[in-house]
C-alpha cells in the first residue's frame, strides 16, 4: 500500500544542514497499523508528511497504492484525496460549523450534492460520537471532541489511508482516551494507518508493527510484542527505558 | 479588591471640555470682521428651479384649465395648429383669447433640482465607491501575488507596491491625468478613478498579504490534505479567514479612500471639494461651505464604519 524506498528530507537553516529524514525504507501492507516512535526531533512527524506531499523531498521515492509521488506528472492533490491525515493541532477550519467542516472538502474535492455529503457528514459524527454538536463553530468544542471532528473530515473523503501525527499529543490527559477509542476503531474495521505518536499503550495495544525512528533513521522495526520485550537494538533499549 | 469605578463624571468633564474649545472658537471668531451667512447654504442643496415655457408660433390662447397645482393651457396658431402646454398655476402670464406672438412667456413651472454641494456629494460618493471596487480587486490580485511562490509574480507585485507607497498622491493623480490620459487617451474621470483606484491597491495588498500570512500554516496543510487545490483552499479556507481578520484594516484603507478621492479636485473633476469651491466663488461664505463639506465627508465616512461595524458583528458568530 505504502513503499518509500530510501527517503531522505533535508532541511538547511542559515548555517546548518538538518537530515530530518534520513534514508528510510518501509512497506507498509494494507490494512496494517504501523504505529512510528521515537525521541522528539527523530524525523517521525516529518516522515509522515512526506507520506501525503506536505513536505517535498530531497531524495528517495514514495509509491502510495501503485502511485509514485516523485513522479514529475503525479497530481498530489489526487493523491491526497486517498490520504487522511489527522493533526496534532486539530487544523479545524474556525469560520465553519462542525458539520460544514466535513462537508466542504467532499463538496469541493469530490463534488457530493449536498445532501449526499451532509448525510456522510452526520454519519461520521455519530461514528465519532458527537453528532449533537453540528452546528456548533470548533472553538466552542473541547481539544477531544475537535480531534475527532478532524478524524470524521478525514474519513469524509473515504481515504484508502489514514495518517495519525501525534493525534494526542496537544489533548488534555482525561480527553485522551476518547480519542484513542475512535483510532482503534477504525483500525478494527481494517483500515490502513500509520500513526505516529507517545501513546505506548496504543501501540502495544493496537499495532501490528512498530517502527522506531531516531535522528531520521529508522532504527529498529517488529511487532509489539518483539519490540517492547526483546528489543535488539541499544538505542531502543534506552528510549524504552525512559518512557516506560 | 473590587473595581467599581464611576465614569459620568469623566463624560461629563470630556463634554466640558469640548464645549469649551468650541465656546473659545467662536469668540475668537466673534473678534474678526466675519458675517456669518447660514441661511445662503441649504439653496446649494436643493433648489426650486424655474423654468419658462413659451409660445413657439404667433397665436392665440383658446383655453385655461386647471388642474390644481397646474394648468393647461391650449394655445392654437394662426394655421390652425393646436398645442397644450402644463404651467404652474401660481405663475400664469396670459389670459383665455390672449394674442400672442411667438415667443411670449404662457406661464413657468418648478421643479426641484439638487444643487451643486448634493451633485458633488454624489460624484464623491460614486468615484470613491468604483475607485474601492476596483482598488479591492486589484489589491487582492497584487496580495496574492505577493505571498506567491513565482519570483516574477512576487517581483512585480513588490514593485508596484514600493512604486505606489513611495510617491505622493497628488503626484501620481497629476501623472495620470496629464502623461497617462494624454498617451492613452482617457478623460479625466477614468484618469482620477484610476488613479485612486491603483493607489488604494497598493495598500490593500499588504493588508491582504499580512491577513494571508496571519493564518496559521495548518490551515492549508489541513486542506491541501483533504485533496483541495491552492486555489481551492484560497477561496473556501484562507481568504474567508484572512477577510474577517483584514476587516479593520480594510475598512480604515477605504475612509482613507473617501478622503483622499478630494484631491481629483485638482484635475477639475467636480466633486464634493470642488463643489465647495465653486459655491464659495459666488457665495463668499468661505468658512460655511468649508464646514459643511467636512460635515458632508464625515457622514460619508461613518456611514460606511458603521457598516463595516455591522458585518464584523456578523462574522463574530465563530469566535
Amino acid at each position: 500500500m505504502i513503499k518509500t524506498v530510501d527517503l531522505k528530507k533535508t532541511f538547511v537553516g542559515r548555517d546548518q544542514i538538518v537530515h530530518a529524514v534520513d534514508g528510510v525504507t518501509a512497506h507498509i501492507a494494507p490494512s496494517e497499523v504501523v504505529v512510528i516512535i521515537g525521541p522528539s526531533g527523530s524525523g517521525k512527524s516529518t516522515y509522515l508528511r512526506c507520506l501525503n506531499g506536505l513536505e517535498t523531498l530531497t531524495s528517495g521515492q514514495i509509491v502510495i497504492d501503485g502511485v509514485d509521488l516523485t513522479a514529475k506528472k503525479t497530481d498530489l492533490s489526487l493523491v491526497r484525496r486517498e490520504v487522511g491525515m489527522v493533526f496534532q493541532q486539530f487544523n479545524l477550519f474556525p469560520h465553519k460549523t462542525v458539520l460544514q467542516n466535513i462537508v466542504l472538502a467532499q463538496q469541493v474535492v469530490r463534488k457530493r450534492k449536498d445532501a449526499e455529503a451532509e448525510e456522510k457528514g452526520r454519519m461520521l459524527l455519530q461514528k465519532v460520537g458527537i453528532s449533537e454538536k453540528e452546528n456548533e463553530y470548533p472553538i466552542r468544542l473541547s481539544g477531544g471532541q475537535q480531534q475527532r471532528v478532524a478524524i470524521a473530515r478525514a474519513l469524509a473523503m473515504d481515504p484508502k489511508i489514514m495518517l495519525f501525527d501525534e493525534p494526542t499529543s496537544a489533548l488534555d490527559p482525561e480527553m485522551v482516551g476518547e480519542v484513542l477509542e475512535v483510532m482503534k476503531q477504525l483500525a478494527r474495521e481494517g483500515m490502513t494507518m500509520v500513526v505516529v505518536t507517545h501513546e505506548m499503550g496504543f501501540a502495544r495495544e493496537v499495532a501490528d508493527r512498530v517502527l522506531f525512528m531516531d535522528q531520521g533513521k529508522l532504527v529498529e522495526e517488529g511487532t509489539p510484542e518483539h519490540f517492547f520485550t526483546a528489543p535488539q537494538e541499544e538505542r531502543t533499549k534506552v528510549f524504552l527505558r525512559q518512557v516506560l | 479588591m473590587i473595581t467599581n469605578k464611576t465614569i459620568w463624571p469623566w463624560h461629563l468633564l470630556t463634554v466640558t471640555i469640548l464645549f469649551m474649545l468650541c465656546a473659545g472658537l467662536w469668540v475668537a471668531t466673534k473678534k474678526i470682521d466675519y458675517t456669518w451667512r447660514w441661511n445662503r447654504v441649504p439653496q446649494y442643496f436643493l433648489y426650486n428651479d424655474e423654468t419658462m415655457v413659451s409660445i413657439p408660433f404667433d397665436g392665440r390662447v383658446t383655453s385655461i384649465s386647471d388642474l390644481g397645482d397646474s394648468s393647461q393651457i391650449k394655445v392654437i396658431s394662426e394655421q390652425g395648429e393646436e398645442k397644450i402646454y402644463t404651467v404652474n398655476s401660481d405663475a400664469i402670464q396670459v389670459n383665455v383669447d390672449e394674442d400672442l406672438f411667438q415667443g411670449d412667456y404662457l406661464g413657468a413651472t418648478f421643479e426641484w433640482r439638487a444643487g451643486p454641494l448634493l451633485v458633488g456629494l454624489w460624484t464623491t460618493l460614486w468615484l470613491s465607491a468604483v475607485a474601492s471596487v476596483f482598488g479591492m480587486i486589484i489589491g487582492l490580485v497584487t496580495g496574492l501575488c505577493r505571498v506567491s511562490n513565482n519570483p516574477t509574480l512576487r517581483g512585480l507585485s513588490i514593485t508596484y507596491i514600493e512604486l505606489i507607497r513611495g510617491t505622493p498622491l497628488l503626484v501620481q493623480i497629476f501623472i495620470f491625468y496629464f502623461f497617462l490620459g494624454t498617451v492613452l487617451d482617457i478623460s479625466r474621470i477614468v484618469a482620477g478613478i484610476s488613479a485612486l483606484a491603483i493607489f488604494a491597491g497598493a495598500y490593500v495588498a499588504e493588508i491582504i498579504r499580512a491577513g494571508i500570512q496571519s493564518i496559521p500554516k495548518g490551515q492549508m496543510e489541513a486542506a491541501r490534505s483533504l485533496g483541495m487545490t491552492v486555489p481551492q483552499a484560497m477561496v473556501y479556507i484562507i481568504l474567508p479567514q484572512a477577510f474577517k481578520r483584514t476587516l479593520p484594516p480594510l475598512a480604515g484603507q477605504f475612509i482613507s479612500l473617501i478622503k483622499d478621492s478630494s484631491l481629483v479636485s485638482i484635475i477639475a473633476i467636480t466633486d464634493l471639494t470642488k463643489s465647495g469651491r465653486e459655491v464659495i466663488t459666488s457665495t463668499f461664505a468661505t468658512f460655511e461651505i468649508w464646514f459643511v463639506v467636512a460635515f458632508l465627508y464625515l457622514m460619508l465616512t461613518s456611514v460606511l464604519s458603521q457598516f463595516v461595524a455591522w458585518v464584523e458583528r456578523r462574522l463574530a458568530i465563530s469566535d
